[in-house]
């Protein structure tokens, strides 16, 4: 019995489905399965689902032992507490718009900039490619955490600390991208670019109108993690932003939960605010959020 | 002669094309020679330097002294230490549950997406709201000592989640855990997508049994992704930043979880010692590199033909 159980949990390591060798023992496997999905289901939607509901409650049912999973009311204080603030400020909003247009600037040029530099590397024959594809490759090894100390000393020497500018300018690419997009469009038919030439057309109107608008799903897939990335940005706008007015989202938030007499409520609300974006776009655009993960699984050797 | 000008002029198409392409890098090139390489360089620079921000006299050269003081210091190694428990702590589990819980969700045919999304769904808020969210849960009333009460029968203990030394360690790695675990199940069924199911035929009519194929075929077949998963996952854990900041701006204990970019930020930041926070910065380059390199090593000896 023991080792027959062992056996038959295990045949659900293989992808395809196989036949059964008794209904006694599918039954137990499947129902192991579904047992260790929904754990972890549970696991990773809890807190999930925490947020949302302790954002609706005013603090004191919150910390309350049997914590009630349905608000009793719609307690939309919390909402309006995370928008004012506890000093009455609304810098709240001015953090999110920062947040928004720091990530949406980084978003663009970090897609059309890698989508060019991946062309150039991808499609033209130059001496000397290789080994700047290599450079650019080398940066991936270099933590942003390792050089943040001098980045911020070159942002206070050209003055635009505490600005837009300093919080965008070390994000405008990535390497990462820049590879992704090199793979991707290597496979792009070189018949079409010859033609284009043939046309008459140029080489920059070739990637303007041919290549870029035909990567679509790699656009999507990039400009959603480097979106991600700047929007989850805690360190650098730590380094940069020293005005109220300059800080973004996750500096909103650290200063929000540290302060002494935040509400729970209202701290939940703030955190569900802060997620509203992600969370449409991961509705959205689900396929290129799952996408996006499993495109390093192409990234061997 | 024909013949050879039409060369001639397709050579200088060529060439042309080549100055296109190079216009193309150049850009990119710029970017990272200056946000990237400089500032590597420059910190290898300065950390030979006893160096102070907004200070005004000139840095002296101490060459590796600033190497010798964070080698004997206790706060350093405590932040290795840190940061050494905190990443064996995190992508182990990580690794192991991501793996198994791939291989289940390729096994069931019903709310395979569902499943992928729900696993997926906490890396898409950022650290610093889910950290926000555990540090309700990990509050002394909150629901990580109700639940855990439930499991043990113990009533009304409370686990000192944020308080205890050793507990605030295993909670940033629990957090961690929570938020990324998706994302590597999700690296790990593009993975297995790749195996040919003719392959489980094969072994199949050989007569092989559930336990067998996973060893002789998923495992071999996938170790390519599970290199490539630990060496991430390993790297993300090194850089940890986010979790650990808000946990003790809010009041953990900052010695257990200080871990080195932490140390990096406050030694450079707070205290203005730029000599000392850049080499700090280069020795986690270094152990970084290290790592990276080892990746590049294992991946090519194990390159498999199927």
């Amino acid at each position: 019995m023991q080792t027959k159980s062992i056996d038959t949990t295990l045949q659900m390591e293989s992808p395809s489905p196989r036949k059964f060798k008794g209904l006694f023992s599918i039954t137990w496997q499947k129902l192991v399965i579904w047992f260790l999905l929904v754990l972890l289901t549970v696991f990773t939607l809890t807190p999930i689902m925490y947020m949302l509901t302790a954002s609706l409650m005013p603090a004191r049912d919150i910390m309350k032992m049997p914590y009630r999973w349905i608000p009793r009311t719609i307690h939309s204080e919390n909402f309006i507490k995370a928008v004012v603030g506890n000093d009455g400020s609304y810098i709240f909003l001015r953090n999110i718009f920062n947040s928004l247009i720091v990530a949406l600037v980084c978003a663009i040029t970090t897609v059309f900039m890698s989508a060019l530099t991946g062309y150039g590397l991808a499609k033209f024959k130059f001496r000397g490619r290789n080994l700047l594809f290599m450079l650019i490759m080398a940066t991936m090894m270099i933590p942003f955490e390792a050089i943040m100390i001098p980045l911020y000393m070159v942002i206070t020497k050209l003055g635009i600390q505490n600005s837009y500018t300093g919080l965008i300018l070390p994000f405008l690419v990535s390497a990462f991208g820049i590879f992704m997009m090199r793979q991707y469009l290597i496979t792009f038919p070189a018949e079409f670019l010859d033609a284009a030439r043939v046309d008459g057309m140029s080489e920059p109107g070739i990637f303007l109108r041919i290549v870029f608008p035909n990567c679509k799903p790699a656009i999507a897939t990039l400009a959603i993690l480097a979106f991600r990335a700047q929007w989850d940005n805690l360190l650098w706008p730590l380094l940069i932003s020293q005005s109220e007015k300059m800080k973004t989202i996750p500096l909103y938030i650290v200063k929000f939960t540290t302060e002494m007499h935040t509400d729970e409520g209202a701290m939940m609300a703030v955190a569900a605010i802060a997620s509203i974006p992600m969370f449409i776009l991961f509705f959205a655009l689900s396929k290129y959020f799952l996408g996006g993960a499993s495109v390093y699984s192409s990234r061997k050797g | 002669m024909s013949i050879q000008k039409h060369k001639v002029k397709h050579l200088s198409v060529e060439r042309k094309q080549a100055k296109w392409g190079v216009a193309f890098v150049v850009p990119s090139i710029v970017f990272f020679s200056l946000f990237n390489f400089y500032p590597i360089l420059n910190a290898l620079y300065t950390s030979f330097f006893k160096k102070k921000i907004l200070s005004l006299n000139a840095p002296d050269f101490i060459w590796l002294e600033n190497y010798r003081y964070l080698l004997q210091s206790s706060s350093f190694w405590n932040s290795i230490r840190a940061t050494a428990v905190f990443t064996v702590g995190t992508f182990v589990p990580l690794l192991i549950a991501s793996l198994l819980f791939a291989v289940l969700i390729s096994s069931v045919k019903k709310g395979n997406k569902f499943y992928q999304m729900a696993f997926y769904s906490p890396a898409v808020l950022s650290s610093v709201v889910s950290a926000a969210i555990w540090l309700l849960i990990f509050d002394p009333r909150g629901l990580a000592n109700q639940w855990v009460n439930v499991l043990l029968n113990s009533w009304g203990v409370d686990h000192n989640w944020l308080a205890d030394g050793t507990m605030v360690q295993v909670s940033t790695m629990l957090v961690y855990f929570w938020k990324y675990i998706g994302y590597f199940i999700i690296i790990f069924i593009a993975g297995l997508a790749s195996i040919p199911g003719s392959l489980y035929e094969a072994a199949r009519i050989d007569g092989a049994t559930g336990w067998q194929e996973f060893w002789r075929i998923t495992f071999p077949l996938l170790k390519p992704t599970v290199v490539l998963v630990s060496i991430m996952s390993m790297l993300q854990c090194l850089k940890t930043f986010g979790i650990q900041y808000l946990f003790t701006q809010s009041g953990a204990p900052q010695g257990p979880i200080n871990v080195i970019t932490m140390n990096i930020y406050n030694t450079g930041i707070r205290d203005h010692r730029i000599g000392r926070a850049s080499a700090m910065s280069i020795i986690l380059f270094v152990i970084m590199l290290f790592f990276t390199w080892l990746q590049f090593r294992t991946s090519k000896s194990d390159s498999v033909d199927y």
